[in-house]
């Protein structure tokens, strides 16, 4: 069925992700046909596959059980083994293995080289702010999946739901900009992809947060009961009890918020199950659900995928690469793609096909759609009259600090998450820093140090990298064997807990996706000959405050605790920033939004509430990429309702 | 000592065995289980030797059956740190590969003896032995836990305190940290 010139498709969607795969559903149910085209491999029959990679894997990265595979075999000079060539790879995509690399490794091209020296004992090779304090060529941190299922295989499941003052920033708060839909509106959305995910949740445990304006309707109550908090949330709950911060710290450019504000814990809403689901198993806990959960307890987009293939009205592609969408007059009047395949010798080779329906939908991930849009009408862009497309890339920055606790609260058990202190979301000070949530990881410090392996060779080999091992003589690390090493990591171990701090960075035109073409040349092309992305990034000082205040809050929550901190910055790598003379480090969070924003005006955003482009009335171009800002909560379930919402604006653009 | 690393004799292994419980803290039925259909410490003694020569790996044996047969006869704790040396500044050459052997049980991977970390994480691995060796690595049992990844527990243990590190497999209280 991938030869698609003699079947007319009432809907072709690119991409066999989140909301590609939603919104086939939804379509197939109401018995209109569908064609994905996939660019990557198929899903699996079974994910033996990705879990054997995974275990083999000696970087367990969120890339690590998928392919295209980095070599497991590494050595002194290169402890990752071979990461692969993009330019010889018919769907490459963003790995943190790459992040910060020159695009012989790194298949997103970023704009400014980095300096890695991996050495903190070496001064900061940090960018300057500019004129205006931004911190322009950092280098872009988050990555993708490009096969069926998407990036989600390795989504956290994460499924709170956005603030009401998240998504009108600008009116409440004068900064960024305002979401083209109502809080009301996508509360019926929220519920519809809570549903379909299976959110585990008690809205009664999220009263709380009332103060920060999460309010559900009444009689709202989530598909099931919530998962339990782990010892480590119990252990911070417990530790920070009375704990207050303020709106801003002293010096806050632009203005202070005196307000003392509580800082608690409430449990998390999660995709994953405390109960049977969808003929799915409940959580066993395997503190693994980024890269890969092993028993599919987790929701993840192939379980949609299966329900749409299930109304017999939809068909997928793989391993069919999108390359061009045509335009005629206003209309999108077909899709090229490259179908790809390996000879036996490996080589690749490629097959040009078009495929035609009445509505096209991009569900290709944020980078990828703006990828899409640019390179159609032969590089010239489509869908772009507003010179938004591929702009106001954002992420969630995320900020890590990491403590031992004094008594032992037994991470590296249950979800990665399940717990969080959301209270400091929203508030006056949003008006001169941005806000952030805080995420409380059960996984120690695996996150924070590459651990338990670096704390184990530590004390194996008596090397402090952990800055734990300072107990012999004049500070001097120490070397253990047989039980007293055994009973020194167990001391340790049991004690390690982090916080990831997430940010609502603000949009900048500046920050975005273009295509790595010069004078109509690409300087770097993928395995098909198709451009590759390259990205421009920076921080502005809004953002940069909250960084200066996270880290406070961070510090005050262990200190209450009585925890002794040891976050580290200044590691000599990408995501190092120097602002008001303190080193931070940001992480990505695989949180990808901003490159096709939409909004009321055409003049100003790509594509309207409906996620249904401005330019082109056939074309609807969904995902992250529509967030006109990124928010405080994580994107899936977000994004997963506004499919919704774009599902039903598709079948009533088709008419019965 | 078998000089074959194909098909080592019982004695070596029983040998690299015991002497991987002492080194590691572990309980010998952690080690070398009655019923061992894995034989994590054949594939072990067979990578290592692999990597190291079979002489350092007899070399090494040697030491241990020679520490273990003296009277009276020496405590784990007290053979693990006589082979790690860990009373002195640096560590010899086969004082470095019982480090690896260390690392081989608690993390499932090949350290090359004498590489260290440096710059705030670990040193490389040189490869993940087998995909066993990871989810019977023995480190996720000192953090009271499991390998990321492979969960033997129910939902909502998470919950609840862990078993004691005894149960874990340590061998706390019976002849170590003495």
């Amino acid at each position: 069925m991938s030869n698609g010139a003699s079947t007319l498709y009432d809907v072709v969607i690119v991409g066999a992700g989140v909301s590609g795969n939603l919104i086939a559903k939804q379509l197939g149910l109401a018995g209109k046909k569908v064609l994905i085209l996939e660019a990557g491999l198929p899903v699996p029959d079974s994910r033996e596959e990705y879990m054997n990679n995974f275990y083999l894997a000696l970087a367990k990265t969120p890339e690590s059980p998928y392919p295209a595979l980095a070599g497991r075999t590494g050595s002194q000079q290169n402890p990752v083994g071979v990461l692969p060539d993009p330019s010889k790879l018919p769907t490459p995509r963003a790995t943190v293995l790459s992040i910060g690399k020159a695009p012989d490794v790194s298949y997103l091209v970023q704009a400014q080289p980095w300096i890695e020296t991996h050495d903190p004992k070496l001064p900061p090779q940090n960018p300057p702010p500019d004129a205006n304090g931004n911190i322009r060529g950092l280098q872009f941190s988050s990555t993708f999946e490009r096969n069926g299922g998407g990036t989600s295989w390795h989504w956290l499941g994460t499924s709170l739901r956005e603030l009401e003052n998240d998504i009108q920033l600008q009116t409440k708060y004068g900064h960024g900009v305002d979401w083209p839909i109502t809080y009301p509106e996508l509360q019926q959305l929220w519920a519809l992809a809570e549903k379909e995910i299976g959110v585990a949740a008690s809205t009664a445990e999220q009263e709380p947060l009332e103060v920060v304006g999460l309010v559900y309707p009444t009689g709202y109550q989530y598909p099931m009961q919530s998962i339990p908090m782990s010892t480590v949330d119990d252990a911070v709950s417990k530790g920070i009890a009375g704990l207050q911060v303020p709106g801003t710290l002293p010096d806050t450019p632009g203005g202070s918020d005196p307000t003392m504000y509580n800082v608690f814990v409430t449990p998390t809403p999660q995709g994953r199950n405390s109960e049977p689901y969808d003929d799915r198993r409940v959580c066993a806990g395997n503190t693994n659900c980024i890269p890969i959960c092993p028993i599919q307890a987790k929701w993840d987009p192939t379980v949609t995928l299966g329900k749409a293939l299930d109304t017999g009205n939809v068909t997928v592609s793989y391993q069919s690469v999108a390359y061009n969408v045509a335009v005629d007059g206003t209309n999108a009047t077909r899709i090229d793609y490259y179908v790809w395949s390996r000879d036996a010798n490996g080589n690749l080779t490629k097959v040009s096909k078009s495929v035609t329906g009445k509505i096209y939908v991009l569900a290709a991930h944020a980078i990828e759609n703006a990828k899409l849009l640019l390179m159609s009408n032969n590089w010239n862009g489509i869908a772009n009259s507003s010179d938004q497309v591929g702009r106001n890339l954002m992420d969630h920055p995320l900020y890590l600090s990491w403590a031992l606790a004094p008594e032992p609260l037994f991470g590296y058990r249950g979800p990665l998450a399940t717990s969080g202190i959301e209270s400091l979301r929203d508030g006056e000070f949003r008006k001169y820093r941005s806000s952030f949530r805080m995420e409380i990881g059960n996984e120690g410090w695996n996150f924070s140090k590459g651990d338990p392996y670096t704390t184990a060779l530590d004390y194996i080999q008596g090397t402090n990298n952990t800055g734990t091992n300072d107990g012999g003589p004049n500070g001097a690390p120490q070397r253990l064997a047989g039980v007293q090493l055994a009973e020194k990591l167990n001391n340790i171990l049991t004690r390690q807990f982090r916080i990831g701090c997430m940010f609502d960075q603000s949009p900048m035109a500046e920050n975005r996706v273009t295509l790595d073409v010069t004078n109509g040349k690409p300087n770097n092309v993928d395995g098909l000959g198709l451009p590759r992305p390259k990205v421009e990034y920076g921080l502005d000082p809004y953002t940069m405050e909250g960084f200066r205040m996270a880290a406070y809050v961070c510090s005050q929550v262990y200190q209450k605790m009585g925890a002794k901190e040891f976050t580290t910055t200044g590691m000599g790598s990408a995501g190092d920033f120097t602002y008001r003379g303190v080193n931070y480090h940001y992480y990505g969070a695989g949180h990808v939004v901003g490159t096709h924003r939409m909004g009321n005006e055409s003049g100003s955003s790509v594509v309207d509430a409906s996620q249904r482009s401005h330019d082109v009335p056939n074309l609807w171009i969904v995902g992250s990429g529509s967030f006109p800002t990124v928010c405080t909560a994580n994107p899936t379930l977000t994004l997963m309702a506004l499919a919704f919402k774009s599902a039903d604006s598709i079948i009533a653009a088709l008419g019965s | 000592m078998s000089t074959n690393p194909s098909t080592p004799s019982e004695a070596t292994l029983q040998a690299f065995a015991d002497m991987s419980a002492a080194l590691t803290g572990f309980q010998s039925s952690f080690i070398r289980p009655f019923l061992d259909p894995v034989n994590l410490s054949g594939t072990f003694y067979s990578f290592a030797v692999s990597q190291v020569g079979q002489p350092r790996m007899d070399a090494l044996l040697a030491a241990f059956n020679n520490l273990n047969n003296q009277t009276p006869k020496p405590t784990p704790q007290q053979i693990a740190d006589t082979l790690l040396e860990t009373s002195l500044d640096a560590p010899s050459l086969q004082a470095q590969l019982c480090q690896s052997i260390v690392a081989m049980w608690y993390l499932g991977s090949w350290y090359t003896p004498g590489v260290l970390g440096g710059n705030g994480f670990a040193p490389p691995a040189l490869q993940v032995i087998t995909s066993q060796a990871y989810t019977k690595s023995l480190v996720w049992n000192l953090a009271q836990a499991h390998p990321m990844g492979f969960s033997p527990f129910v939902f909502g243990y998470w919950s609840q305190q862990p078993a004691s590190l005894q149960t874990f497999g340590v061998d706390t209280g019976n002849g170590g940290g003495q």
